[in-house]
Formats: C-alpha cells, sequence, structure tokens
C-alpha cells in the first residue's frame, strides 16, 4: 500500500542526486557578491530535493516485500569490472533520506550570508547533499564507496575554511580518521567481489548480488571488519570517537547540521546495510564486542557530555551517547533492537540538529556558550525557552514525545540480546536526564545576570525550528506508523 | 624456427616516430630562417607535427605488426603510449613559449630537444628488443640532460643538468650491463626470443642478475625508490615547464617499458622478479609520501609525490596479469592528465610570480589571487590523493583490486598506509591557496594567459569526467595491455 503511486519510468532518485548539483551550478554561475541571490539559490535547490524526498515518501509501497527496492535505477557504468550504477530505496534509507532534505534545508535557511566567500559555502553545502543522499541511494559497492569518499572533500573545506578556531587542525584530524576507515572498507569491497566472483564466476560489485552469496566465516570476519572501522569512525563508535571532540566544535552551524544531524547516522545506515546484511557471520562474532563498546560509548559520552561548560561539546558528547544507543540496538541483532536504531537514527537527528541549532540561537545573541555564564534566559524569551524545554526533554527521552519510541525498542532488543549491557545502558538514560536538565536550568533558569542581553525569538528562527518540533512531537505521539515501514526490511536484512 | 612475418621492413609501424623525428628535424631548419621575433611559430609547427603524428598512431590500434628482425612491435600497446605522450609533448609545446619568453630562454633548440625526447619515449613504447630499448632510452635521456640545463645562466639549472647526466650514465650502464648479462643468458636480444628460452628453460643466475641490473635502469628513469635521489633536485632546478614534461613523459615511457618486459617477456618467471619489483614499489610508496611531507618547494613536493605515483603504477605490474598491467596503464593516463595539470599550474605561478613562484609560502591565499589556477590545482591535488569523483580515485581503485584478488596483503597494506599519509601534504597545499594573505590589501587579480587556461580547464575537467567516466579508457588500457609478443 502506498498513498500514491508515482509515474514510473521517471527517474526519480538520479532527479534526487542532480537537483542540489544543479543548485551547485547555478550557484556557480552567480556573482559572488549577489549574496541575497545566492542564498536564495540554495535555499530553493535544498527545497525542491526536499519535495521530491517527500513525494518519494508518499510514493513509496509499504508491506511485506523484503529486500525489493523501490524506484530503482540500473545502468552500466564500468561493465568490465562488474560495477553499476544502481541506485534503490527500500525502509532503510526512506525515512533517513527525507531527514536528509530536511536538515539540509535547514542548513541553507540558517546560512549567513554575511559569511564571508558565501558563495563557496553555499555551493559546498549543496555537493555535500548530493553526496550524502547519493550513500544513502547506491547499490552498488564502489558508487556508494565513491559517495562515501566524496562526502569528504566538502566537509573538510566547511570545516577547513569556514570553520572556528583550529578549524584547519580539526579539518584534518577528521579527514585523517576517516580515510583510515575508507580505506579498510575499500579493501573489503574488493575482497567481497573477489570472493564472491569466485562463487558465481561473474564479478560484481552489486549489493543484490552480494547478499546472496554470503562468504565462509572466517573471511567475513575480516570483511565485516574492515566495513565496521569505516562505519565506526564516521558514527563515532568508542574508541574511535577522539575526532569529534576536536571537529563537532570547530564546524560551522549550518554544516554542523547536516554533519552532526545525517552524517554521523549514515555510519549507522552502513552498519544495518552491508555490515549485517552482507557479513550475518561476521555479525555473530563482532556483535558482542561492538555492542559492548557501543554501550561504553553510551557512558562514556554522557558523563563527557557532564563535565562540559561549552555547550557545543556538551551537545557533541551528547551525540556519541546518543548514537551509542543506536550502535546497541544495530549490534542487538533482532528486530527490536535494530527498528528502534533506525527510529532512533531519525529522531536523534532532528534531536541533536535541534539542540545545535539552540546553541547557535543562543551564541549569537550573548556572544558565548559556556554554560557558566548563561543565566535566565526564560524571562526575556519565553517562547525560545519553551521550545528549547521541549527539545530538551525528547534528547532525555520522556514519553510522548520521539526520543522515548527509539530508546525503549533498543532497550527492550538489547534486554533480549545482552542483559548486562541493556543495565548499562539504562543508566545512560539517567545521566542524559542530568545533562540536558542542567543544560536547561543553568540557561533558561535562575536569576538572569545581564537581563536586556537577550532577545526574543524572530520568527524565521522559529520555522527553522518549527518542522524539528513537529516532527518531534508527532513521531512521539504516533509511533506505530514508523516501524511499520521498516519492518519489512529488516526483517529481511535480518533473516529472520 | 624463424618466422618471416616478422623480418620486415615495415615503416608504417614507426610512422609515429618518423613524423615526430621529421618535425624535429624541420624545426632545426626553420630556427635558421625565422627571426628571433618569430619563435612562437616554432612552437605552432612543433604542436602540427605531434598532432600529425597522433592521426598516425590510429592504424596502429588493434593491429600486431612486429618488423624490423622483431626490434620493434606497433600494437594497441604501443598505441596508448603515443597517445599518451604525444598529448603530453602537444600541451608542453603549447605552455611553453610564455614561459619561456619569461625566462628569456625563447630558443628554436627547445622545441628540437623536445621533440627528440619525444621520438626517444615513443620508440620506447614500441620497442621489443633489448637494442631498440636502449636507443630509446638514450635518445630520451640525451635530449632530456640538455633540457634540464636549458636555463644556461642559472646555476640551479646547470646542476640539475649535471646531476641528471652523471646519475643518469650510472643508470645507463647499468642497463646496458643487465641487457648483456640477459643476452649471454638467453642468447636473444628480442623479447620474443627471451620469453622463448625463459619459458623453455626457466630462469638462471645470469639471467636473474641481469633483470636486476635492468629494474635499477629503468627504476631510475621511472624516478622510483630507491634510485629516485635525482629526481627532487633535477625536477627543482630544470625549467618548469621541462620538469612538467619530463615528470609525466619519461615515467610514461619507462613503464611502456616495464610492463612490457615483465608482464610479456619475463611472465614465466615472476616468481623471481616478483620481490625486486614490489621491494621497489614499497620503497617508492614509503619514501615519496613520507618525505613529500617535509617538502616546502611544490616541485619537489611534485616531485616526491611523483615517486610515490611511480610506486602505485608499479602496484599493477606485481601480480604479472594482463588485468594488473591494463590497471597500470589506466594509472599511467591518470597520471600525465592530473600530474601534467599540477606542473602546468606551477608554470604559471611561476610565470607570474618569477623564481620565488615554487616556495609554498608563495601560494598563500591564491584562491582570492587567481581562483582560475587555485581552482584547477584543488581538482589536481585532489586526484592525485585518489579522492573521487577524480580520475586518481579509479587510478588507485583499478591497481588496488588486482592485488586484492591475487592476495597480495604487504604491497597492499604499504599503499593504502601511504595513501592516507599522502592526503595530508596533497590537502595542504589546497589550505594554503585558501589561507587569506596576511598583508592586508589584496593583491590586485592578474589575468592567466588564454592557452594556459584553456589547457588547465581542460585538464580539471579531464580529471573530473574520467572520474565519472573511467569506462572508455579503462577499455582501451584493457585492449592494450593484452600483449603480444
Amino acid at each position: 500500500m502506498s498513498w500514491y503511486t508515482l509515474p514510473a519510468g521517471v527517474p526519480w532518485l538520479t532527479l534526487a542526486l542532480l537537483l542540489p548539483l544543479i543548485g551547485a551550478f547555478l550557484v556557480l554561475l552567480a556573482p559572488a557578491a549577489a549574496r541575497g541571490v545566492i542564498k536564495q539559490l540554495g535555499i530553493l535547490s535544498a527545497l525542491l530535493t526536499l519535495v521530491l524526498m517527500l513525494l518519494l515518501l508518499g510514493g513509496f509501497q509499504h508491506g511485506p516485500g523484503g529486500l525489493r527496492f523501490q524506484f530503482e535505477e540500473i545502468h552500466h557504468w564500468i561493465p568490465s569490472l562488474g560495477i553499476g550504477y544502481h541506485l534503490g530505496v527500500d525502509g532503510l534509507s526512506l525515512f533517513l533520506l527525507a531527514l536528509n532534505g530536511l536538515l539540509s534545508l535547514l542548513a541553507m535557511l540558517i546560512a549567513d550570508p554575511r559569511t564571508p566567500r558565501f558563495k563557496e559555502f553555499v555551493l559546498l553545502l549543496l555537493v555535500l547533499e548530493t553526496a550524502t543522499t547519493g550513500v544513502l541511494l547506491a547499490l552498488d559497492l564502489i558508487l556508494f564507496y565513491v559517495f562515501w569518499e566524496a562526502m569528504l572533500v566538502p566537509l573538510y573545506f566547511l570545516i577547513g575554511v569556514w570553520g572556528e578556531g583550529r578549524k584547519v587542525f580539526a579539518a584534518f584530524t577528521f579527514l585523517i580518521y576517516t580515510v583510515i576507515g575508507s580505506f579498510a572498507m575499500l579493501v573489503a569491497i574488493l575482497a567481497v567481489a573477489a570472493i564472491t566472483a569466485a562463487q558465481t564466476g561473474h564479478l560484481s560489485f552489486d549489493w543484490t548480488v552480494l547478499v546472496q552469496h554470503p562468504a565462509g566465516a572466517v573471511a567475513q570476519g575480516w570483511m565485516f571488519l574492515g566495513f565496521a572501522l569505516a562505519f565506526a569512525v564516521k558514527m563515532p563508535i568508542f574508541p574511535l570517537h577522539s575526532w569529534l571532540p576536536i571537529a563537532y566544535p570547530a564546524t560551522p552551524t549550518p554544516a554542523l547540521l547536516v554533519f552532526a544531524g545525517l552524517v554521523s547516522k549514515l555510519g549507522a545506515y552502513g552498519l544495518i546495510r552491508f555490515n549485517l546484511a552482507l557479513f550475518p557471520a561476521g555479525a555473530r562474532g563482532w556483535g558482542p564486542i561492538l555492542a559492548t563498546l557501543a554501550t561504553i560509548g553510551i557512558l562514556y559520552g554522557a558523563l563527557m557530555a557532564l563535565l562540559q561548560v561549552d555547550l557545543k561539546l556538551l551537545v557533541a558528547y551528547a551525540s556519541m551517547s546518543h548514537l551509542g544507543f543506536i550502535g546497541l540496538g544495530i549490534f542487538s541483532q533482532n528486530v527490536f533492537g535494530v527498528e528502534g536504531a533506525l527510529i532512533q537514527m531519525i529522531n536523534h537527528g532532528v534531536i541533536i540538529a535541534g539542540l545545535f541549532l539552540v546553541v547557535f540561537m543562543i551564541e549569537q545573541r550573548t556572544g558565548t556558550r559556556a554554560r557558566s555564564q548563561l543565566r535566565g534566559l526564560t524571562r526575556p524569551a519565553p517562547l525560545f525557552a519553551g521550545l528549547f524545554f521541549v527539545i530538551a526533554l525528547a534528547a532525555l527521552g520522556l514519553p510522548g514525545l520521539n526520543g522515548f519510541v527509539g530508546e525503549f525498542l533498543i532497550m527492550l532488543g538489547a534486554f533480549t540480546a545482552y542483559l548486562p549491557l541493556a543495565i548499562g545502558a539504562g543508566l545512560g538514560v539517567i545521566l542524559a536526564a542530568w545533562y540536558v536538565l542542567r543544560f536547561y536550568q543553568g540557561a533558561f533558569e535562575e536569576v538572569p545576570v545581564q537581563p536586556a542581553a537577550l532577545t526574543e525569538m524572530r520568527l524565521n528562527e522559529v520555522g527553522a525550528l518549527a518542522p524539528l518540533l513537529a516532527i518531534i512531537v508527532v513521531f512521539g505521539i504516533v509511533p506505530s506508523f514508523f516501524p511499520a515501514a521498516v519492518d519489512a526490511t529488516v526483517r529481511a536484512v535480518l533473516r529472520t | 624456427m624463424i618466422d618471416t612475418s616478422r623480418l620486415g621492413i615495415d615503416y608504417g609501424v614507426l610512422l609515429p616516430e618518423l613524423v615526430v623525428t621529421a618535425t624535429a628535424l624541420l624545426v632545426l631548419v626553420l630556427d635558421l630562417l625565422i627571426p628571433p621575433g618569430r619563435r612562437r611559430w616554432l612552437a605552432a609547427v612543433s604542436a602540427l607535427g605531434l598532432l600529425l603524428a597522433l592521426l598516425a598512431t590510429v592504424p596502429l590500434w588493434g593491429a600486431d605488426r612486429s618488423a624490423f628482425s622483431g626490434t620493434v612491435i606497433g600494437d594497441s600497446f604501443a598505441a596508448f603510449f603515443d597517445v599518451i605522450l604525444l598529448s603530453t609533448g602537444l600541451l608542453t609545446v603549447l605552455i611553453s613559449p610564455r614561459f619561456l619568453r619569461s625566462l628569456g630562454l625563447e630558443y628554436g633548440e627547445y622545441y628540437v630537444l623536445t621533440l627528440a625526447a619525444m621520438a626517444g619515449m615513443m620508440l620506447l613504447a614500441a620497442a621489443t628488443s633489448l637494442m631498440t630499448i636502449f636507443l630509446g632510452i638514450e635518445l630520451l635521456s640525451i635530449a632530456l640532460y640538455v633540457l634540464a640545463g636549458f636555463a644556461r645562466r642559472n646555476l640551479r639549472s646547470q646542476e640539475s643538468a649535471l646531476k641528471y647526466l652523471l646519475l643518469g650514465g650510472f643508470a645507463s650502464g647499468f642497463l646496458l650491463y643487465g641487457m648483456a648479462l640477459i643476452y649471454g643468458a638467453t642468447g636473444a636480444t628480442t623479447l620474443h626470443g627471451i620469453a622463448q628460452f625463459v619459458g623453455a628453460s626457466g630462469s638462471s643466475v645470469l639471467l636473474l642478475v641481469g633483470i636486476g641490473f635492468l629494474v635499477v635502469g629503468l627504476a631510475f628513469k621511472a624516478s622510483a625508490a630507491p634510485f629516485h635521489m635525482w629526481t627532487p633536485d633535477v625536477y627543482q632546478g630544470a625549467p618548469t615547464v621541462v620538469t612538467t614534461f619530463m615528470s609525466v613523459a619519461t615515467k610514461a615511457a619507462a613503464f611502456a617499458v616495464i610492463g612490457r618486459v615483465f608482464v610479456a617477456a619475463f611472465p614465466t618467471i615472476r616468481a623471481d622478479w616478483y620481490f625486486p619489483l614490489a621491494f621497489v614499489a614499497i620503497v617508492s610508496l614509503g619514501i615519496g609520501n613520507f618525505v613529500a611531507i617535509t617538502q616546502s618547494n611544490l616541485k619537489r613536493l611534485l616531485a616526491y609525490s611523483g615517486i610515490a605515483q611511480a610506486g602505485y603504477i608499479l602496484l599493477g605490474i606485481l601480480p604479472g596479469s594482463s588485468e594488473g598491467l591494463a590497471a597500470s596503464l589506466f594509472y599511467v593516463a591518470a597520471y600525465a592528465v592530473m600530474n601534467f595539470g599540477a606542473f602546468a599550474v606551477v608554470t604559471a605561478v611561476e610565470t607570474r610570480v618569477g623564481e620565488g613562484g615554487t616556495e609554498i609560502p608563495a601560494w598563500t591565499g591564491l584562491f582570492y589571487r587567481q581562483p582560475l589556477l587555485a581552482t584547477t590545482m584543488t581538482v589536481f591535488m585532489l586526484s592525485l590523493a585518489g579522492i573521487p569523483p577524480t580520475v586518481g580515485f579509479f587510478a588507485k581503485l583499478f591497481v588496488f583490486r588486482p592485488l586484492v584478488e591475487a592476495q597480495l596483503w604487504a604491497p597492499l597494506a604499504v599503499a593504502i598506509v601511504t595513501t592516507v599519509i599522502s592526503f595530508y601534504y596533497y590537502l595542504r597545499v589546497v589550505v594554503v591557496m585558501l589561507t587569506a594573505p596576511e598583508e592586508a590589501g589584496r593583491p590586485a587579480r592578474e589575468p592567466v594567459s588564454r592557452v594556459m587556461g584553456a589547457i588547465l580547464v581542460f585538464c580539471s575537467i579531464a580529471t573530473i569526467v574520467l572520474g565519472v567516466f573511467p569506462t572508455v579508457v579503462f577499455d582501451w588500457a584493457r585492449t592494450a595491455a593484452a600483449l603480444h609478443l
């Protein structure tokens, strides 16, 4: 069933890849001084992309279908090596795609036209959107890798040129970490194709082919490791996280929305799409270890978040802690855990983007991000405080808001798979309440230090937060709509 | 039994080489007739000759014409390299006049020597005998010795030429000695004869020592470590257009020989040559990528980068398969486009700024002064690092794949670790260009010459287009790599 049927024969997914690129090309042609025009071009192309992705969301046929992909496009690319241009959407990528469109649009909306070299800034954001979209759509492993690596370039420049503080150092640190992981994945990609080619007689990098011919258990273990390294760095999973406190605070906020909100989730997406689906035996072997690391990440991130004075760092560590939950859910390797992880991926994207936006707005108003210097923002800006409070509650997993649904399912999955880890993760929930509420109380309650400093939210700022809040509330109240859509895919991936 | 079809005189096989040689002679004569102010025309004549030679390579595709007693062959392999070499030569000739004028070096001999070196390189691509290989190497070397010292009044250029000459002489000695030993072991000078002998009787100590010396001589020309010592100094000292040409074309020619000799003549004794060649590849990757980090001069940085790139190209030879060779050939083509582009940008900057233009600090804030140069340089740097969607990515992917299939994990692991390291210095160049200059008041934008601009745009578009659609060139490389002797 679906809400409507999109006309077949239209390359919808290629269109989704091209729209931001066309926008980037138009931006390239625009004179650098026409900052307003450039911003509108950016918003327009991001908006059109989002509309297209929402169309796909509505036109997606839900129901039992297993691993069937929709809106598929297959073309030859490098036929002599069995490399193809294969795009498709299933329950795993469907909602992330929409999140991608939404966060990219938000990034455009809050981008400040007074930024130096604004033209290049917008251009890189649009290129980044194509790359992240490609990562979600690609079903050929080489194509996936191309998009995965291509994501690095705009991010590297966005941090290295427009960042704050030690931006070049931050950009390099991020780059080196991710590239080491990527190359491990590249070798694993080449290996899995070679092993499958030995079985079938045809070299192919197509996911749908590879998934039908699992390799031997030992080889699977190694290849699992190769892929997991790339994805674990991006998420990040403890102990591969040390780039995060360097890179996140240095990233300019519009780019950070996509970076923290989406790119980290692409790591989790990769773990499900490739690690669980292609290497079931490898996942059985490595699963407990990675689940343990993920749980350590939950607690470590939460404890570090408690220690931070800088709000951007606080949210960065909170993000790491939340991603630990997602990792735990994935490596529970049961339907509850993986579905919970998928839901939490969307929720986390929305919540983290919201938190970073709030930090950004606070910094714009007060000139500081230090928790210790903020007091009593509620009195001059009650609306601001109220909206933030909703996001904060979602972040700590209050029932009735979206954060609860994912966390609950993950805990359920973890309890079946690894009881001790589930208890550890439960501790993480308590810590989350502590750091989130302290953040809110510290900044918004108590007696104001400098009462006149803060202004109320402007309309466009409310507009930027509104879609996030809508998702937080709607997904919290009607969570059932979501699992139904991904259930078939998750069961197929887990082979249950 | 003597295969009589291999004995014939067939000028068609050597047509591209002949056209280039004839052009060289023509330019030599014209140089005497044309007034000094009009020497630009010599560049035009050379370019025309190279274009004609490019046309002359067309009949060689898919051919298998051995001629002159089996000393040369006209096949897709030769044609593939001819196209790379001729295109490089053509672009070099086009960017030269303005640069030479800025240094006061506009002499006709420059074009004659470049064309002579081209003829030698193309002969190498077609050579199937130890004799013709040596002939080609000497022809290109002697021309390049002179070209390296072409800036006569510049001490660095002098030093560069002398170093190249002395060390190159040694390398030639090794090469010749190795050839003598191989002849002694097999009783043949044609690769065909050597392959037959080796296929029948296996290897011997004499043969292996000979192959070892051959590797030394060829690795020197390809500037692969540990025979790379000359590269940074010569690259830095030689006039930048010469370096541009040398870094791309010489390496391509050297790999034409390495590919043909090892994959076609010695496939049966791969176990014997695998370790020396793997050693050269690994050391090149290590030294090139590590030492490049510390360089503060762009020509030296690109020299070390070139050493590392030689290591990647060698990786494709290691499995000893035509799949691997095809990957190497693709890499050579990719390297030609991106490295030529990178050096061309250096040339353009140096034309503007003068000799200090090759030092990295002079590139600070290039994005704001010369956006075209900086943007194209960024493309070339990303491609050399191997980041998609550029051709450098597929070049690396294609050479890594046969290594995985042959399960040669050690060279692969070294390649991957050093590639990660290489990201540091390639991207540092980009970051320097993006860093806002310290002094207040931006310097006015300086336009780039139209020819240079067009060539840079062409190279960077080729880098990206080949990075998105590598199939055509890769299929050519596969055709070329299906070697016959």
